[in-house]
């Protein structure tokens, strides 16, 4: 396989791991989380104590993963849920969340950039020709997360319920299914999901307070794009993160910077349902 | 109880002490102020406790030997947010409100150019101590830090010499200070016989270098040179580079050697260029870093190349009010260019155009993140900065 479509592949996997779990709590909870980039840099802060406890890198997102969950369940009872019925106010809860979080994190680690080892290191011929070993690596991560969330969804009784309460929240409660708890579950998955994928893509960036931020808008594109499917979700990545390493390649960089959003508006101007189907 | 009544003469001796005493607590309590307007948040806010330490040590040490002319020197701090906003409300209080004698710090680009018209209009000395981009000149300013002229020549006379390096790629982020220094480090390369293959830049907030990296291994270029914006996109554009597998000769022009020693084995083999490490082997920054370490202890800031220059700065504006024997501000300028200060970078005057010839280091970093002094280049030209200040 050539470079370019490595980088394609790599960059659309990574883009992938990064919405899922924005797409988790969109879907279930019709609630756009604004602290997503929060939860991406909690992630890498978590990696960071996890290698400088002398853990192995490798256990680094799925602890990270496991403090996330546990942290989501606790904001979902304290600040989300109160706001069930305002959900206008509830976007706005977490977007100062968000906030509030970057702020705390500054105020425990300063402002400086941090850094955490990287599970992998060097170049790999795997696949052809010399290649970051890492960004293969996250790439077959996100393909197994991609599987495993699909699996979740479509083959456990969690799953069932929490396609009900996607399809039909009244409907769903009116048959018994627990919603406010399914919702609660949502969001603590929601939440772990992106503090691993921030501890994921941490060995390729910095950790530093800001680390989210840029994530935040491209994730909530493909997200909108993508409708709640994970199939879709992936060709949405695929196909953007694909466009924006041409972009980059071929045009210009910045303009590669670009590149999401700019395609996102078009699609949803042509086609409000974006990549979902039906 | 009688023999502790005081005698008359004694009693007019001890008024006359204490008059003296008093006419002394007035003079102390009139010091000369200089000003630090600095990013202590925003981009600067990292590098900024540094500079402030490095400051505060060099008013210690004058305080204790007497002050200037007499009189105790006072530092004034005020946070700019290392922008321009904040820089104009930082300059316009310690300028018009605090009536400060002289402005001695490091800056960002922005905030400096924000800042300069009110330091003219206030008629105020001002040392510039932050490299930058160059050309900016005031009749009431100096620099006492490197212009790309001083830096950029060092890594590519290397890169050409020792690894015979004639084709290069650029990489930096999209701002004033990454463009300014690649389109020199151009202009330079092509000056000196080589080509360069490609110069991308990625925005500030990018931290995907993935793209831009796949280029730089198709172009085929003997050596890297960045400059991008410091901390975050510094580590990420490294690390990116790093799990590439690129191992070309890779010159960073924005690295200190704080953050290289962060990044760990990731900034091994990187060649930095700078007129300060901390590794000068001379008495006098021997002697500072003993001070500084007495000083501050556990809390001390590694000292690096924006902060040494403020402590030199400092010493040079001392210098130049003793020679003009007031805080006169025309008298100070005049004075500025012609004082020597010998420092931890060796001995410094800002005698051309309104910068200085320094001596500049050629540093590799190693594995354990120490900087090996590969070659000094003593007191390199700053080139043609400010013709109007000539002569």
């Amino acid at each position: 396989m050539s470079i370019l479509v490595l980088d394609i592949l790599t960059t659309s996997a990574i883009l992938f791991v990064v919405a899922a779990g924005l797409m988790v709590i969109l879907g279930v909870m019709k609630l756009i989380n604004f602290a997503h980039g929060a939860f991406l840099t909690v992630g890498g802060y978590a990696a960071f104590l996890t290698t400088s406890a002398g853990i192995s890198p490798w256990l680094a997102a799925p602890l990270a993963g496991l403090f996330g969950f546990a942290s989501g369940l606790v904001i979902e009872r304290l600040i989300v849920r109160p706001l069930y019925d305002r959900p206008l106010d509830a976007i706005l809860a977490t977007w100062g969340l968000g906030i509030v979080i970057g702020q705390l994190i500054t105020l425990a680690f300063g402002r400086g950039v941090q850094f955490a080892d990287s599970p992998l290191t060097g170049v790999t011929s795997l696949l052809g020709p010399d290649y970051s070993a890492w960004r293969i690596a996250v790439s077959a991560i996100a393909i197994g997360v991609g599987l495993a969330l699909t699996a979740l969804l479509y083959f456990t009784r969690f799953g069932l319920n929490a396609r009900a309460v996607i399809m039909n929240e009244a409907l769903a409660r009116g048959l018994g299914i627990d919603s406010v708890r399914v919702r609660a579950v949502t969001f603590g998955l929601g939440a772990g999901l992106a503090c691993a994928a921030g501890a994921l893509i941490t060995p390729l960036l910095s950790v530093d307070p800001n680390m989210g931020l840029p994530w935040l808008v491209n994730s909530f594109m493909l997200v909108m794009v993508s409708g709640v499917s994970f199939p879709s979700l992936a060709l949405a990545a695929l196909a953007f993160g694909g466009a924006q390493v041409l972009v980059s390649t071929y045009v210009s960089p910045i303009v590669g910077g670009l590149t999401i959003v700019v395609l996102a508006a078009l699609v949803l101007r042509v086609n409000p349902k974006g990549f979902a189907r039906g | 109880m009688k023999r502790l009544r005081p005698s008359l003469p004694g009693l007019a001796a001890g008024i006359l002490a204490a008059g003296l005493f008093a006419s002394g607590a007035v003079q102390a309590a009139d010091p000369i102020k200089i000003g630090v307007p600095i990013g202590l948040s925003g981009a600067n806010s990292v590098v900024a406790p540094s500079v402030i330490q490095s400051a505060e040590l060099a008013i210690e040490e004058i305080n204790a030997a007497g002050g200037v002319l007499g009189r105790m020197l006072e530092l004034v701090v005020a946070d700019d947010g290392s922008g321009a906003q904040g820089a104009q409300r930082a300059y316009d209080s310690l300028i018009f409100q605090q009536k400060v004698d002289a402005i001695i710090t490091m800056e960002t680009s922005a905030a400096r150019n924000a800042g300069l018209p009110i330091v003219n209009r206030g008629q105020t000395p001002f040392i510039y101590t932050s490299f930058y981009e160059g050309r900016s000149c005031s009749p009431w300013m100096y620099v006492n830090a490197w212009v790309p002229e001083q830096q950029v020549g060092p890594i590519v006379d290397h890169f050409m010499a020792a690894f015979d390096a004639k084709s290069f790629f650029l990489i930096g982020s999209d701002y004033a200070f990454g463009r300014g220094m690649l389109e020199f480090t151009r202009d330079y390369i092509e000056a000196n016989g080589g080509t360069v293959l490609g110069e991308e830049y990625l925005p500030m907030d990018g931290s995907d270098w993935t793209p831009i990296i796949s280029q730089l291994r198709a172009s085929g270029a003997d050596a890297l040179i960045t400059s991008t914006a410091g901390g975050a996109p510094n580590v990420t554009l490294t690390k990116q580079l790093r799990a590439a597998g690129v191992s070309l000769p890779y010159g960073n022009l924005a690295v200190d050697e704080g953050t290289a020693a962060g990044m760990g084995a990731d900034a091994e083999g990187i060649f930095i260029a700078g007129s300060y490490v901390t590794t000068i082997d001379s008495p006098e920054n021997a002697a500072f870093l003993a001070a500084m370490k007495a000083k501050f202890g556990a809390d001390l800031r590694t000292p690096n190349d924006l902060s040494v220059p403020q402590y030199e700065a400092i010493y040079a504006y001392k210098a130049a009010v003793e020679k003009v024997g007031s805080t006169d501000a025309q008298g100070v300028i005049d004075a500025l260019g012609a004082v020597e200060v010998t420092g931890p970078r060796g001995t410094i005057v800002m005698n051309k155009q309104r910068h200085a010839p320094l001596t500049m280091y050629l540093g590799e970093v190693k594995a354990d993140g120490s900087v090996d002094v590969i070659k000094a280049f003593p007191n390199v030209d700053p080139g043609a900065q400010c013709p109007q200040f000539a002569g």
